[in-house]
């Protein structure tokens, strides 16, 4: 318990930055559909004339765009994209920074064995997340009321939301398996950065080319917003795919970082 | 039942060796001295049996517990001190101390009273960050917490870097006090003469092998000193040929000898002498290696 407490509050300061900064952000954009559903027609016709492939890529429905919903599940996307990082930074943060700070000689010659110590940094990284995610999604919830013209389904705007929590846990995981494996990580932002756009790229490339394959790459295209408009559930192939990742990249972590030397800080 | 005891420890990192086939023994009680040069095995040793590395093969018990499959256990029982000391900068002295407390099952009341004790004894301010703190002073956060749950084997590696003569001396006091109730001390260092204050024995390790385990009387009494002279007058070589010095060097006025043996029977031979100037000083390890301990293959 006293590692888990000493993380929360190591953290507190930038878990306090990102969900304002997403909260705000979802703000500033749920704002803008007060200005898109006045005049449908208009702006339809305006989206109409992009290219194909560009609507494509920023992934505009423009049969979906202008509900709640839609407009909500699209500008989701890059609040995703954002969180993404910020479960990466952690995930990888939370272990490394003893290698990089050279204090895993202080903890680890503690009385206390080493899947302990990954297990509270763990659920430290976890609590971060589902604390941000909590305050995005009542500030979204909240932003979603305050701009809505007509009435909209909540449980699927929620369950929307939930996959921002789905995507940051496979990066929260990637980013653990990261900081175990690669030998010193002095920035975890020059790991977590080109990590995480990546693979938002990657399911760029996917939608472009139209490629169902590449959505198993890209966690970004797991959960489309489409998808669950449409059907009121998350698809449950990628649920499965991402509970296998997220269990073997966890299980793989804890047997590395039980298992490695940990060499002299000096 | 011994403190610690290796057999054929061995530890490579890759095909760099770490430590061959070390077999020490620290008994209960005693204060133990590690010494060697930079990079002969001493950190390898400590940080194997604190369970930070893993041997590639021998083993090794602290009060006969296997260091690796009953880790945090021993550790409840040992206190340690790394040569460099690195913190959570964020933290007060104070909060780094109660964090480090809060791994021991001890009374958080008798541990604070200690960490207290120990702050005013090395006059340390507990509530400056860490990131504030000098060396010296992170130095004295490390002798803190590595003695605060008044463990009874406190393991020391090359600890007194950093500290100036009055808290190195306030610190050996405070090892002999740790001592005196009953705490087993493993004491690594490269500086002969801490060694030799402090530890009742001492095993010698040069290129990840031990190659002497003594008591620290027999190495006083076999203690090997270098002597540097001027004389006045350019001296005669064979004014020096007394037994126990070795290594002589006559170049003009100067004179330099390595001499082991009775005190009083060079200061008799310098009487003679008509002397300019004196620097009598400890080998360096490595003399000691080359002079000292010239057993058979030379280590």
């Amino acid at each position: 318990m006293n590692v888990y407490l000493r993380e929360m509050k190591a953290y507190r300061k930038s878990t306090i930055i990102w969900a304002a900064s997403l909260s705000a952000m979802i703000v500033i954009f749920m704002s803008l559909y007060t200005a898109f559903s006045t005049d449908v027609a208009a702006v339809k016709s305006v989206l109409g004339q992009f290219p194909e492939i560009l609507r494509t890529a920023l992934n505009i429905s423009l049969t979906s765009f202008f509900t709640l919903n839609g407009f909500y599940g699209y500008l989701l996307s890059f609040a995703i994209l954002a969180a993404a990082i910020q479960a990466m930074n952690i995930g990888t943060g939370v272990i490394s920074k003893e290698a990089a700070g050279k204090t895993a000689d202080f903890l680890l010659s503690k009385p206390i064995t080493r899947s302990r110590v990954v297990s509270a940094k763990l659920a430290a990284a976890l609590s971060v997340v589902l604390i941000t995610d909590v305050v995005f999604w009542v500030v979204a919830y909240i932003s979603a009321l305050s701009v809505a013209k007509e009435p909209f389904d909540a449980g699927t705007f929620f369950l929307m939301s939930f996959t921002l929590f789905l995507v940051q846990l496979i990066f929260m995981a990637l980013g653990a398996l990261f900081a175990v494996s690669l030998p010193k990580i002095k920035s975890v932002v020059s790991v977590s950065l080109p990590t995480v756009f990546t693979f938002y790229i990657i399911g760029m490339i996917g939608d472009v080319l139209a490629n169902d394959q590449v959505r198993y790459i890209s966690p970004f295209k797991f959960y489309d917003p489409a998808y669950i408009i449409a059907h009121g559930s998350l698809d449950g192939t990628y649920l499965a795919v991402e509970a296998v990742f997220v269990v073997a990249a966890i299980a793989l972590s804890y047997v590395i970082y039980v298992k490695k030397d940990v060499r002299a800080s000096a | 039942m011994n403190a610690i005891e290796t057999t054929k420890l061995t530890k490579y990192y890759g095909k760099s060796r770490g430590i061959v086939d070390v077999d020490m023994t620290v008994m209960e009680g005693e204060i133990f001295g590690f010494i060697g040069p930079n990079g002969a095995g001493k950190s390898t040793t400590i940080r194997t049996l604190l369970g930070l590395i893993y041997p590639t093969s021998g083993s090794a018990t602290i009060f006969g517990k296997d260091v690796i499959k009953r880790g945090p256990e021993i550790r409840q029982e040992v206190g340690y001190l790394p040569s460099e000391v690195f913190y959570y900068d964020d933290m007060r002295a104070i909060d780094l101390l109660r964090y480090s407390a809060s791994f021991y099952n001890r009374s958080t009341k008798a541990i604070e009273k200690r960490i207290r004790y120990l702050a005013d004894l090395l006059d340390l301010d507990l509530k400056k960050k860490i990131d504030d703190l000098s060396y010296g002073n992170k130095k004295k956060v490390g002798i803190i917490q590595g003695l605060a749950h008044e463990p009874k084997l406190i393991i020391l590696d090359e600890p007194t870097g950093g500290l100036d003569p009055l808290i190195q001396q306030q610190f050996f006091n405070l090892l002999k006090e740790e001592n005196d109730k009953g705490a087993t001390i493993l004491f690594s260092s490269h500086i002969l003469g801490e060694v030799q204050k402090l530890c009742d024995r001492v095993a010698i390790i040069k290129e990840g092998t031990i190659i002497e385990v003594e008591q620290i009387k027999t190495l006083l009494e076999n203690s090997t000193k270098r002597f540097k002279l001027e004389t006045v007058s350019a001296p005669d070589a064979a004014a020096f040929d007394i037994g126990g010095v070795s290594d002589l060097a006559v170049a003009g006025h100067a004179v330099s000898f390595l001499y082991r043996g009775h005190i009083n029977d060079v200061t008799q031979m310098l009487a003679k002498l008509d002397l300019a100037d004196l620097l009598v000083e400890e080998p360096d390890l490595e003399e000691i290696f080359m002079h000292y301990y010239q057993k058979g293959d030379g280590r």
